[in-house]
């Protein structure tokens, strides 16, 4: 029906999982959450709706239980060097990237939809980006990223890739929509830009 | 004068009475309080051991769940068929309700049945004393699987857990550290789990090595040289190459020339393996 991927088997273990491995073993600098609310409020974000009109909006709940504060000076941004961002920044001991944040560990690679009229999830297929912008996994991320945005403090740093097509920095993409437009002026003091070219790869 | 002193003496009298009864009041509550308490206490049983490392982790079971479905669902779909509430229930069974010390690889046997998979050959990296530099290098090069690699490693690492005799069962305050008693449920758990990841070994194995450690790079008594190496086998594993490294900055206490290396290469030779060395691998 869709053209995308359906939802990730055993999501909601996963989920869960994550979340109390986060708070265990990651990261327990953060303190207590309630794992199942967050995974509650995560599910009726999209659950029942039509999954072409799901709004960031509808995490709002899900980024209040999950938030934390982001340590100054260790906001990491980036655009198409996922794996490299993901081993640079070592799960937070260098950098804390938004998937190395509660609200973007848990869900970092999964897949997720509904369906309207429905309390189930669609494991079949899901919608693209390029089929309709308000789908369940496009809003999270877009509301995740303004959140990451607002809350980042000090000296940031954004890490762009020189070999990629089109250009280090991409327009439309992630960090020019949604992360540079949310940045605070009076908790941003310096933005540190590396260019990082894929080893062998075009400069 | 004196009907004002009477009416306030009265006044006294009865703020008196007043106070002596809720006195009275607050200690029989608490007697009572304190009576149910010590009674839920006996009820409760025998104090659970202590021990000296941390206890289990806490929502061990959705953490290992998590794990289980992470790894087999986003990361291997094709061991699609493990069954990870039955993994977990074999976990919880090889500890749960158990002392901590008596724990022996019996315990331990259906969990690695259900857990374990294949490896593909040539793809096995074993480590010692450098648990950090192995783990991101597999990390970015997919190439190589260590342990934590596995799906068995992968559950297990940096989570810790064990049991007590006393309800519920498992102890969430402390666990044995290995100089209290080796047959404790982590320690014996990755013996095994080593074990079993040498035996899978085929083709040409390899081994990360830390050339900056002063007690030498190989030791007899870690676990790669008191299990893993004993336990390659010789008719599936062709050569082990193994790659010493320098802490960046650190000391270069032993190079591929040294004498913790060539007696990793007496051991080796001795079970018919051939044996490479590079200082510094990239």
């Amino acid at each position: 029906k869709w053209k995308g991927e359906g939802t990730t088997l055993n999501l909601e273990s996963i989920v869960v999982g994550r979340c109390y491995d986060y708070i265990r073993i990651v990261n327990p600098a953060v303190g207590e959450k309630n794992c199942l609310e967050i995974w509650e409020a995560f599910k009726n974000a999209f659950i029942g709706k039509d999954p072409c009109s799901v709004l960031p909006k509808d995490y709002e709940l899900f980024i209040n239980l999950s938030f934390h504060t982001i340590p100054p000076n260790k906001s990491l941004f980036w655009e198409n060097n996922r794996l490299l961002v993901n081993s640079f920044a070592d799960r937070g001991h260098r950098y804390m990237s938004l998937a190395d944040t509660l609200f973007g560990y848990v869900t970092d690679f999964l897949n997720w939809c509904g369906q309207a009229n429905s309390t189930g999830l669609d494991y079949e297929s899901c919608p693209t980006t390029e089929e309709c912008e308000n789908n369940p996994v496009e809003s999270f991320w877009r509301m995740a990223s303004i959140t990451y945005a607002q809350h980042s403090s000090g000296v940031i740093h954004v890490l762009l890739n020189g070999s990629a097509d089109g250009g280090a920095y991409p327009v439309p993409g992630f960090f020019a929509d949604y992360e540079i437009p949310n940045l605070q002026r009076g908790k941003v003091s310096e933005i540190v830009i590396w260019v990082v070219d894929d080893i062998e790869g075009p400069d | 004068m004196p009907f004002q002193q009477g009416s306030a003496r009265t006044r006294q009298r009865t703020v008196l009475l007043v106070g002596i009864a809720v006195l009275l009041a607050a200690l029989v509550l608490a007697v009572v309080l304190a009576s149910i308490l010590t009674r839920r206490e006996q009820e409760d049983g025998p104090k659970m051991l202590k021990w000296k490392d941390r206890g289990t982790t806490k929502n061990l079971q959705e953490v290992i769940l998590g794990r289980c479905y992470n790894y087999v669902m986003a990361r291997y779909p094709e061991l699609r068929d493990k069954d990870c509430l039955k993994i977990w229930d074999s976990l919880k069974h090889a500890f749960i309700y158990k002392n901590p010390c008596n724990i022996t690889s019996e315990d331990y046997q259906p969990l690695m049945e259900l857990a374990s998979h294949p490896i593909p050959c040539n793809k096995s990296l074993f480590w010692s004393k450098t648990n950090d530099l192995v783990h991101r290098y597999t990390k970015s090069n997919q190439n190589f699987l260590t342990l934590e690699d596995t799906l068995l490693g992968y559950m297990a690492d940096r989570v810790s857990w064990c049991g007590d005799p006393s309800a519920p069962g498992i102890n969430y305050e402390s666990c044995p550290k290995r100089s209290e008693c080796e047959s404790n449920p982590g320690s014996v758990f990755w013996k095994m789990a080593s074990k079993m990841f040498a035996e899978a070994a085929c083709g040409v194995v390899q081994v990360m090595l830390n050339g900056s450690v002063e007690a030498g790079a190989f030791g007899s008594s870690s676990i790669f040289g008191s299990i893993e190496i004993f336990n390659l086998n010789p008719d599936k594993v062709s050569e082990v190459h193994i790659w010493l490294m320098h802490d960046i900055g650190g000391p270069q206490s032993e190079s591929c020339l040294g004498h913790s290396i060539k007696r990793l290469k007496s051991i080796l030779e001795a079970r018919n393996f051939k044996i490479t060395c590079e200082d510094n691998y990239r």
